[in-house]
C-alpha cells in the first residue's frame, strides 16, 4: 500500500488507478469481519439488503417475518470486548406491530435512489409500500395482483420515478410514486416474474427475468418487449470494439434502439396493456419499412419463446457500466450476457448450487471484475470474465438469499435464512493501520499461543 | 532441517492417526503429549495436524470423530495458528461434530455419536467464552446453535457464577439474621442477665437453707481412714457414702425441694440452652464494634460455667432432683437398672464378707436406699403392671394355641352369624327398573359360603443345583436342570473348580467287580492328578517367565519414550501385537451390530427351512380343509 502511495506522491500513478489498485487490493482480502457486527433485528430470513446510494451509510434489510430495518453501517452503536467489536444496531424497524407494516414476508426492500428520505418495500401480502424514512409512515402503497417478488427503481433515471415490480402475476407493473398509479403493465412473460432490474445506462430500459426462464428487455417508452435473451445465441467473450464492429456491420443487430427509431416507432397506441397482439404488427411493419432489416423480436414467436435458463431466472444484475448482464437461474447456472448484442457470452462459471425456491440478489463490484453470488450456505465471488471462483465466504449456517457490495467501503453484506446479516470486510481495516494499535495490543493479550506443556 | 521437517511431517499425522484409531473414550495421554510437543515447535506441523484432523472429522465413524474432537480441543486451546485455520471452516466442523443438518447426521455408533455431540457443544461453549471475542465464526456458530436451533448448552460458567451468587446471598441473609439477633441481644442483655441472676440467687438461697451445715468433708475424711483391699469395694463404699450425704426429702423440706426442682428445671431447660444459643450467636456474628461482643461473650461464658457448677451442686445436694423431673416410664427402666446394679453389688460384696465392721454401716445405708427404691418400684408395679401381666399371660396362652391364618376378606367378620342387608353400602336404587326390595337380606350361611377361607397350594421350594461343570471361558456352568444338563451330561456333585467328586456308591450295591473297577479308576485318577500337577507347575513357571518378559518390555518401552518421542512408533507397533491376538474391540467392530438373543432366535426361526416347513404345514391344512368342505371358500 505504501508503495502505491509513494508512486502516487511522485505522480507516477494516476489518481483513479491508484484508487482502483487500493480498492482491488482490499477487495481481494475480504473476509468475515470480526470487528464489525450487525445485530439483526429480524426474526426471519433476510431476503433483501441494500445500502443507500447517496450516503453509503444506511443498510436497509427486508426479512421474511415482515420486518424491514435500517442499520447504520458507519457508526456503531456500541463496542464490545474493550472496543474490539463494534456492534451496529438498527436505527428503526418496521414489523407486524407497526399499523402499516406488512402482513407477510418482505421480499424486497430498496432505497429511493435519489435520497434516503424514502424507501420501498414489496411483500408477499401483495402490497408495495413506499415509506417515509423519517416518520416511518407509508406514503403511498400499491396493491398488486399477487405476491411481490422484487421491486426496482432506476438509479440513473432523471425523468421518471417508477417502481418496477415483479410479482406472481405474469405482468410487470410500473408504479409511479408521484401519481400513485400504475403507469405501465408489461405483458410478455408466461409465468411469474422473479426479478426485475433497470439498466444502468439507459433510464428507459428495464430487464425482467421470469419463472418461465426468459429474460426480457423492455423499453418503457414503447409497447412490448424488444429483446428476449436466448441462451443458444452465443458469442465468445467480449464483442470487438465499436470501430471494428462497424466494419462487420449487419452481422449482429444493434439491440438498444437509438432515439430516432424510437421516435418513429412511437404510436398513439403505446399505452395499450395488451400490446403484444395485432397492434404491434403494424409497428413492426412500419419499423421494417423504415429500417429495412430491422426486426422486432417480440413479434416472432420463435424469438419470443427463447429462454435464458432452463428453469426460473432467479437473479439479475446489470454491470455498473450497463453493458453486461449477469443472470442466475434455478438450473444453478450463472450466465453473462452482452446487452449490446443480446448474446450469451459463454463464460463458464464454476459449478455451484444455487437455491431454487427464492430469488437471490447478486452483487457486482464497481469495476465489474467480481460477482458475488449466494450459493446455498456460502457466498462465492466469481471472476466475471473467466468464471473462476476467486473467493468463498463461509459463515452462514443456512441458505444465503442476498448480498450487497458497498463499493465505498469495499464491504460485502450478506443476509441469510439464519437471520444473520454478516459483514465481510478487508482483513486489514483502515482504522487499524491508522490507530495507535490500541485494539491490536488488547487482542494480542488474550489471543496468543498458550502451550502449557 | 528439511529432512527433519519431512520426518516430522509424517510424524504428527501418524500420531493423530494412531490416537484416533482406538476404541477408548479418551486419548492415550502419551500420544496426546507427543502430538502437542510435535505441534508446538512448528507451524507446518500445525497446518498438517489441522488437515489431518479435518480428514478425521469427515470419517464416517463417530468414534474417530470423537477422538479427533478431543485433539482439536487440545490444539485449539493452545495454538493461535490452529485457531485461525480452524475457524475458516467452522460451520463444516459443526456439521460434522454436532450433526445439526438433517441430511448429514452423525455416523454409526449411536451412543458415541450422542457423546460426540454433547462434547462438541460443551467445547463450543468453552471456546466461545474464551476466544469468541476474537473469532466471529465461533460466535456465529454458538449463536446459531443456541438461538436458532435452540440447543441446550451446559452453561458451565454461568451455572458456576449463579451458584456462587446464590451462596453469597445465602451468607448475606444469614449474616443479616445474625446481626438482627445480635441487636435484640444488645437491647435485652440486662433483662436476660437479670433473669438468670435471679434464678441463681434463688437456687443459692434454697441450697443454703438445705445445707445448714457442711458434713461432706468430714465423711470423706472418715472414709479415708479405712483401708480398702478391693477397688470394687472402695467404689461401692464411696458411692454409698455420697448417697448418704445427699439430703433426703422429708415432709418438712418438701417445699424447698419443690422450689429447687423447679429452679433446676429452669436452669437446665431454659437458661443453659439460651445461653448456649447466645454464645454461638456471638461467636458467629461479625458486628461493627467487637468490644461489646467480646465483653458479652466473656460474661456469658462465665455465667454458663457458673450455672453448670450450680447445676452440679444441685445434683449433688439430692438425687431426687435428677430423678424426679424425668418421665414416669423412664423411671421404671431406671429403677430396674438400679436394682440390678444393687444386686450385683451385693453379691460382689457378699464374697469378701469377713471384712471390716465399719463397712457394715455403708452396706446398711446402701440396703436402705435400695430398699427404698425397690419399694418405690413395687408400688409402681402395683398400680400398672400387675393387671397388665395378668391379662398378658392369658393372651399368651391363647395365642399359643391359635391357628395362623393368612389375611383376607374372610377375617372381616370372623365368627359372625348375622344376616346382612344386601344393600348395606347405600346403593341408589330409585332409578332402577323392575322390582326393588330395599330390605333384601343375605342369609348368614350364604355369607359364610362366600367368605370361605381360600387356601392356595404352595409348592415346596426345591433348590435345583447348578450344573457347575467347568466352562471354556472360565467359570462354571450355571444351568439349573433337574437331572441332566444338555451340555455337560448328568448332574453330579462337583467341587469348587468343577471337577466331579466321586460319590461313594451306596453300600448295598458294592460288588467285588465294582470294587475292582473303582480301584482301577482310582489308580488312573491318581496318576492323572500327578501329571496334572506337573503340568500346572510347568505352566505356572511359564506364566511367571512371560510376566517378567512383559514387565521388561514395558520398562524398556517407557524408557525409550522418555528419551525420544520418535520411538513412539516402535512402542505402539509392539503394543499392537498382543492387541491383535486377543479378541479386542476395534473401530469396525464398534460399527457392527451387537448380536442379541433375539437375533439368534430370529436366525433360527426365520431361515428358509423353518419358514418352508411352516408354509408346508399351512398349505397341507388348507388343502385338507378344502377337500373336507369343497363348497366353502
Amino acid at each position: 500500500m505504501w508503495k502505491e502511495v509513494g508512486q502516487r506522491e511522485m505522480g507516477r500513478l494516476a489518481s483513479h488507478s491508484f484508487v482502483n489498485r487500493i480498492k482491488s487490493n482490499r477487495i481481494s482480502s475480504l473476509e468475515l469481519s470480526n470487528y464489525k457486527e450487525i445485530l439483526s433485528a429480524h426474526k426471519g430470513a433476510i431476503n433483501s439488503l441494500q445500502v443507500d446510494l447517496t450516503d453509503g451509510r444506511y443498510l436497509l434489510a427486508g426479512a421474511s417475518d415482515g420486518s424491514a430495518a435500517v442499520y447504520d453501517v458507519q457508526c456503531p452503536a456500541r463496542y464490545e470486548g474493550n472496543g474490539l467489536v463494534a456492534k451496529h444496531e438498527k436505527i428503526f424497524v418496521i414489523d407486524k406491530q407497526h399499523e402499516q407494516g406488512h402482513k407477510y414476508a418482505i421480499s424486497s426492500a430498496i432505497w429511493y435512489p435519489i435520497d434516503t428520505g424514502l424507501f420501498i418495500t414489496g411483500s408477499y401480502d401483495h402490497f408495495v409500500n413506499v415509506w417515509d424514512t423519517n416518520t416511518t409512515q407509508v406514503v403511498v402503497n400499491f396493491k398488486m395482483p399477487g405476491k411481490v417478488y422484487r421491486t426496482a427503481m432506476s438509479s440513473v433515471a432523471k425523468s421518471h420515478m417508477l417502481i418496477a415490480t415483479g410479482t406472481e402475476d405474469v405482468q410487470v407493473r410500473l408504479c409511479d410514486i408521484a401519481s400513485g398509479a400504475f403507469t405501465h403493465t408489461l405483458s410478455g412473460h408466461r409465468d411469474g416474474v422473479m426479478t426485475v432490474e433497470w439498466s444502468n445506462s439507459n433510464e428507459w430500459v428495464l430487464v425482467t427475468g421470469g419463472c418461465d426462464g426468459a429474460i426480457r428487455f423492455w423499453d418503457i417508452r414503447r409497447a412490448g418487449c424488444y429483446l428476449v435473451l436466448d441462451q443458444l445465441q452465443t458469442q465468445l467473450g467480449r464483442r470487438p470494439p465499436v470501430l471494428l464492429q462497424s466494419s462487420l456491420k449487419g452481422s449482429t443487430s444493434k439491440s438498444i434502439p437509438d432515439q430516432s427509431s424510437f421516435l418513429k416507432a412511437r404510436t398513439p397506441q403505446k399505452k395499450s396493456a395488451y400490446g403484444n397482439g395485432t397492434k404491434h404488427t403494424s409497428i413492426h411493419n412500419r419499423t421494417k419499412s423504415s429500417m429495412g432489416q430491422r426486426q422486432h423480436p417480440g413479434m416472432l414467436s420463435s424469438h419470443d419463446r427463447a429462454t435464458a435458463h432452463y428453469g426460473a431466472v432467479i437473479g439479475l444484475k446489470v454491470s455498473e457500466d450497463g453493458m453486461y448482464l449477469l443472470s442466475a437461474g434455478s438450473d444453478s447456472r450463472l450466465r453473462l450476457w452482452d446487452i449490446g448484442s443480446g448474446c450469451n457470452t459463454l463464460v463458464n462459471y464454476e459449478a455451484t448450487r444455487l437455491q431454487m425456491s427464492k430469488g437471490i440478489q447478486l452483487a457486482v463490484t464497481q469495476d465489474s471484475s467480481l460477482v458475488f453470488v449466494p450459493c446455498m450456505t456460502t457466498v462465492k465471488a466469481f471472476d466475471i470474465w473467466s468464471g473462476r471462483t476467486s473467493m468463498t465466504f463461509r459463515g452462514h449456517y443456512e441458505k444465503v438469499n442476498c448480498c450487497w457490495f458497498s463499493s465505498q467501503d469495499q464491504e460485502l453484506y450478506t443476509g441469510s435464512n439464519d437471520r444473520q446479516i454478516l459483514v465481510w470486510s478487508p482483513s486489514h481495516p483502515v482504522h487499524a493501520v491508522e490507530d495507535e494499535r490500541g485494539g491490536e495490543v488488547l487482542m494480542s493479550n488474550s489471543d496468543q499461543d498458550n502451550w502449557s506443556d | 532441517m528439511e529432512e527433519r521437517e519431512r520426518e516430522g511431517k509424517g510424524k504428527v499425522s501418524s500420531l493423530i492417526e494412531k490416537a484416533t484409531n482406538s476404541t477408548s473414550h479418551e486419548i492415550d495421554p502419551r500420544l496426546l503429549k507427543a502430538i502437542k510437543s510435535v505441534a508446538r515447535y512448528s507451524d507446518s506441523e500445525i497446518q498438517l495436524a489441522f488437515d489431518t484432523l479435518m480428514q478425521k472429522m469427515e470419517k464416517e465413524h463417530s468414534q474417530v470423530r470423537y477422538l479427533a474432537l478431543l485433539i482439536i480441543d487440545e490444539l485449539f486451546m493452545r495454538s493461535k495458528l490452529f485457531r485461525s485455520l480452524f475457524v475458516v471452516n467452522f460451520d463444516q466442523f459443526l456439521i460434522l461434530s454436532v450433526g445439526f443438518k438433517k441430511d448429514l447426521p452423525l455416523p454409526a455408533p449411536l451412543d458415541i455419536a450422542t457423546h460426540l455431540r454433547s462434547k462438541a457443544i460443551e467445547y463450543l461453549e468453552k471456546w466461545n467464552s474464551s476466544f469468541g471475542i476474537h473469532y466471529r465464526q465461533i460466535r456465529l456458530g454458538f449463536e446459531y446453535l443456541k438461538n436458532t436451533l435452540n440447543f441446550r448448552f451446559p452453561n458451565i460458567q454461568q451455572n458456576a457464577a449463579r451458584r456462587e451468587q446464590e451462596r453469597r446471598e445465602r451468607e448475606m441473609r444469614s449474616k443479616e439474621i445474625l446481626l438482627n439477633k445480635f441487636e435484640t441481644l444488645r437491647e435485652n442483655l440486662s433483662s436476660i442477665k437479670g433473669e438468670i441472676q435471679r434464678t441463681i440467687d434463688e437456687i443459692g438461697e434454697c441450697l443454703d437453707l438445705l445445707h445448714p451445715k457442711e458434713e461432706e468433708f468430714i465423711s470423706f475424711d472418715t472414709t479415708e481412714e479405712f483401708e480398702c483391699r478391693s477397688v470394687a469395694l472402695q467404689k461401692i463404699r464411696l458411692e454409698a457414702l455420697k448417697e448418704g450425704d445427699k439430703l433426703h426429702e422429708t415432709s418438712e423440706n418438701k417445699v424447698l425441694f419443690d422450689v429447687l426442682r423447679e429452679l433446676y428445671k429452669l436452669v437446665v431447660n431454659k437458661h443453659l440452652a439460651s445461653l448456649q444459643d447466645w454464645i454461638s450467636l456471638l461467636v458467629r456474628v461479625e458486628p461493627a464494634d467487637c468490644r461489646f461482643r467480646d465483653s458479652t461473650l466473656k460474661e456469658f461464658i462465665d455465667l454458663r460455667n457458673y450455672l453448670r457448677s450450680l447445676k452440679n451442686r444441685c445434683e449433688q445436694s439430692g438425687c431426687t432432683l435428677t430423678n424426679t423431673p424425668n418421665d414416669e416410664d423412664e423411671d421404671i427402666w431406671e429403677e430396674v437398672k438400679i436394682e440390678e446394679a444393687d444386686s450385683g453389688a451385693i453379691s460382689a460384696q457378699n464374697v469378701p464378707n469377713k471384712d471390716h465392721a465399719s463397712t457394715n454401716t455403708a452396706i446398711e445405708k446402701l440396703n436402705n436406699t435400695s430398699g427404698r427404691t425397690t419399694k418405690f418400684s413395687g408400688s409402681k408395679n402395683f398400680d400398672g403392671k400387675g393387671e397388665c401381666s395378668d391379662s398378658t399371660s392369658v393372651k399368651r396362652s391363647l395365642l399359643a394355641e391359635a391357628p395362623v391364618m393368612t389375611w383376607g376378606a374372610s377375617l372381616d367378620d370372623w365368627g359372625a352369624k348375622r344376616d346382612r342387608l344386601a344393600n348395606q353400602r347405600g346403593l341408589e336404587l330409585e332409578g332402577h327398573w323392575g322390582r326393588v326390595d330395599y330390605d333384601a337380606v343375605i342369609p348368614a350361611e350364604k355369607i359364610a359360603e362366600l367368605n370361605v377361607q381360600a387356601s392356595l397350594y404352595k409348592e415346596d421350594h426345591v433348590e435345583i443345583r447348578p450344573c457347575c461343570a467347568p466352562v471354556k471361558s472360565g467359570g462354571l456352568c450355571q444351568r439349573r436342570d433337574i437331572r441332566v444338563c444338555p451340555f455337560h451330561g448328568p448332574i453330579i456333585p462337583r467341587d469348587v473348580e468343577g471337577n466331579p467328586i466321586d460319590q461313594a456308591p451306596l453300600a448295598d450295591d458294592i460288588t467285588p467287580d465294582d470294587l475292582v473297577k473303582k480301584l482301577a479308576k482310582q489308580a488312573v485318577k491318581n496318576v492323572r492328578e500327578r501329571d496334572r500337577d506337573e503340568a500346572s507347575r510347568k505352566s505356572l513357571k511359564r506364566a511367571e517367565r512371560a510376566k517378567a518378559r512383559e514387565h521388561n518390555e514395558l520398562v524398556l518401552r517407557e524408557a525409550a519414550l522418555a528419551s525420544t518421542s520418535y520411538s513412539e512408533n516402535v512402542g505402539a507397533s509392539n503394543q499392537n501385537g498382543p492387541d491383535n491376538q486377543e479378541n479386542k474391540q476395534t473401530l469396525s467392530s464398534m460399527l457392527r451390530k451387537k448380536i442379541t438373543p433375539k437375533d439368534r432366535i430370529a436366525k433360527r426361526l426365520l431361515n428358509r427351512r423353518a419358514s418352508n416347513a411352516t408354509r408346508q404345514l399351512i398349505i397341507g391344512e388348507d388343502t385338507k380343509y378344502r377337500e373336507a368342505y369343497p363348497n366353502q371358500w
